[in-house]
């Protein structure tokens, strides 16, 4: 008997025992995963494989409906639109911010204050983004009062522009997400040891040398980050689309990005299989992001991994 | 300044103070000017919320209301729409997705920081790479799945799918292995169970992290826009992000700027009020999840 309590209590044996415990903590999660992350990651792909209008069970027909996504032209506009917004938000917002938190990271009187005030935007959802910029840009509103000395129109068409409602779009978006990517910046600044700088000082640089040859090097994971996490979502833009923009992505589907055309496949044609397909593409264009951020670049304290 | 007018300061000392003097009053001003162009929209909707319909659009602008209309938008827009149904719902779904996926997040966290099981490097690698994904990628076979399990147009449909998330997992792990094993080892010494030193061990230990953590599943949830959107199709199941949008059309030919400023500023306090009282941990939040990409 004592033998037996020997044996199974022995000290390897518990500790053995105990790792069950590791497996029984992180179960409920990756049941949780399993059921609600893996399996629809799955189903979505085989989805993009079958015309499904929720109606009647899917029919398996290959790759029809990415064959058919290349010939229309409501996705290559999507395409067009979705670089756009990538482009037109991202490369602004990048230089912006760094410009944004180098001013804040010299020292002068009011500074925390003012960099409370600059840090609004990042309080409000963007549905109130949204609402709040659909007021700013009433025909007869603040912005075209703002520009009228320039235009000298009483009343302009931001958001039924065909030209202006993509850009003004953009604006909301460069507004709204510049607080988060001056912080990491700022992050960024802080972290290069201030002997480097005065090391470059020693040796007879001024600023803006020290700027381009001592911090923007060191700057470069923080710039890759900041560069492939607002290209990321900047390509999933949908929301200030959604509800800025006259029917949900117009007029005339020039706000109609990728993730808008995935709402109305899939919510007002329930064209399911297109839907998943055009999520499909969608997720290889960030993979290609996030493959070349890993590509470029992982010394970074900021990336996910 | 009684010291800088000694006639002691030579011409040079004190036109390097001048330029120094000048330098940061570029500085200053230049920081103002952006700080006002970026707190312009939210002091126009705080401010909207209290002017007469005509005099928000009215330019100038008023810095102040002319005709202050007290909480007039706040009670039309009450009475437009179920705001307050909205209201709880969105504090419902948040509480719950918040509450479990901070439990369950420091569980796996605390079963993958400190103990060895077979699989354990696959499935954390795994896990890792959920973060990945874009969530508009599963929208369609999520809600499909969802459909399948009956929970469209139900509270589980909206909470269920957001309760856990890989990154909780991911921070509380970091967290949890800086908890010393000699802590552990000696209360199972004292006879207690795993499940019991995790409850009243680990979690205690992981508490600064899981104030981080609530923090930013609150803002996920709170901010959520497009899962309730596909999933709410009844209007009492609708939370604040999608119902608040219908205010930005008019209203029976009324025009309804006032109340979509109301409820805009109800659904931006809450976030407010976490930015004045935990600005630490809302910026260490925002900054280490990347949520508001």
């Amino acid at each position: 008997m004592i033998s037996l309590y020997r044996r199974v209590w022995s000290e390897k044996n518990v500790i053995a025992r105990r790792q069950y415990w590791g497996l029984i903590f992180v179960l409920p999660c990756v049941i949780f995963f399993a059921v609600f992350f893996l399996y629809p990651l799955v189903t979505g792909f085989y989805l993009s494989l079958t015309k499904y209008t929720l109606l009647r069970p899917p029919v398996f027909i290959g790759f029809d409906n990415y064959v058919n996504l290349f010939n229309d032209r409501l996705f290559l506009k999507a395409i067009n639109v979705t670089l756009g917004f990538v482009v037109g938000s991202t490369a602004p917002t990048v230089v912006l911010s760094l410009f944004v938190a180098l001013l804040f990271y010299q020292k002068f009187p009011g500074r925390e204050g003012l960099k409370l005030i600059f840090f609004s935007p990042l309080l409000p959802s963007v549905a109130v983004v949204s609402v709040i910029w659909v007021v700013l840009l009433h025909p007869s509103g603040i912005l075209t009062h703002i520009v009228r000395p320039l235009t000298g129109k009483a009343e302009i068409t931001w958001v039924h522009d065909l030209t202006l409602s993509p850009i003004v779009i953009v604006l909301a978006r460069i507004w709204s997400a510049m607080p988060f990517y001056m912080l990491i910046w700022l992050a960024g600044l802080t972290a290069i040891p201030q002997e480097l700088r005065d090391a470059a000082r020693v040796d007879g640089a001024n600023r803006i040398q020290s700027f381009w040859s001592v911090e923007l090097p060191l700057l470069r994971p923080t710039a890759v980050f900041v560069m492939a996490v607002s290209t990321i979502s900047a390509f999933q833009g949908f929301a200030l689309q959604f509800v800025i923009s006259p029917n949900q992505g117009g007029p005339v589907d020039v706000n109609t990005t990728l993730g808008i055309l995935i709402w109305k496949y899939g919510f007002q044609f329930f064209r399911m299989g297109d839907a998943a397909a055009i999520s499909v593409f969608l997720f290889a264009c960030i993979m290609i992001v996030t493959g070349s951020q890993i590509a470029l670049g992982r010394s970074d304290r900021y990336s996910i991994n | 300044m009684a010291k800088s007018t000694t006639p002691y300061e030579s011409d040079a000392a004190f036109e390097a103070r001048l330029r120094r003097r000048i330098q940061k009053l570029i500085l200053f001003s230049t920081a103002a000017l952006i700080a006002i162009l970026f707190g312009f929209p939210m002091y126009f909707m705080a401010v909207s919320a209290f002017k007469a319909e005509a005099e928000i659009l009215s330019t100038p602008f008023n810095w102040l209301p002319q005709e202050f209309v007290g909480l007039y938008h706040f009670q039309g827009a009450f009475e437009r729409a179920p705001i307050g149904q909205w209201y709880f719902n969105s504090v419902f779904i948040a509480a719950v997705q918040v509450a479990v996926g901070i439990f369950f997040g420091a569980m796996a966290g605390y079963g993958f920081a400190k103990f060895q099981f077979r699989g354990k490097k696959v499935l954390f690698a795994l896990i890792l790479s959920i973060m990945a994904v874009p969530f508009q990628i599963l929208l369609i076979p999520l809600y499909v799945e969802i459909r399948h399990f009956g929970w469209h147009n139900t509270y589980a449909g909206l909470i269920v799918p957001g309760m856990l998330s890989a990154f909780a997992i991911f921070l509380m792990r970091q967290f949890a292995i800086s908890i010393p094993d000699e802590l552990l080892d000696s209360a199972r010494i004292d006879g207690a169970s795993e499940f019991r030193i995790f409850i009243s061990i680990a979690m205690p230990l992981l508490a600064p992290a899981s104030a981080s953590l609530a923090i930013i599943l609150f803002l996920a949830s709170w901010n959520n826009f497009l899962w309730p959107l596909v999933v709410a199709q009844d209007r009492n199941l609708w939370t604040l992000p999608v119902g608040m949008t219908v205010f930005s059309q008019p209203y029976r030919g009324e025009p309804s700027i006032g109340p979509s400023m109301a409820v805009s500023t109800l659904a931006t306090l809450p976030v407010a009020l976490l930015f004045l009282f935990f600005q630490r941990y809302f910026i260490e939040g925002m900054m280490v999840s990347g949520i508001k990409g």
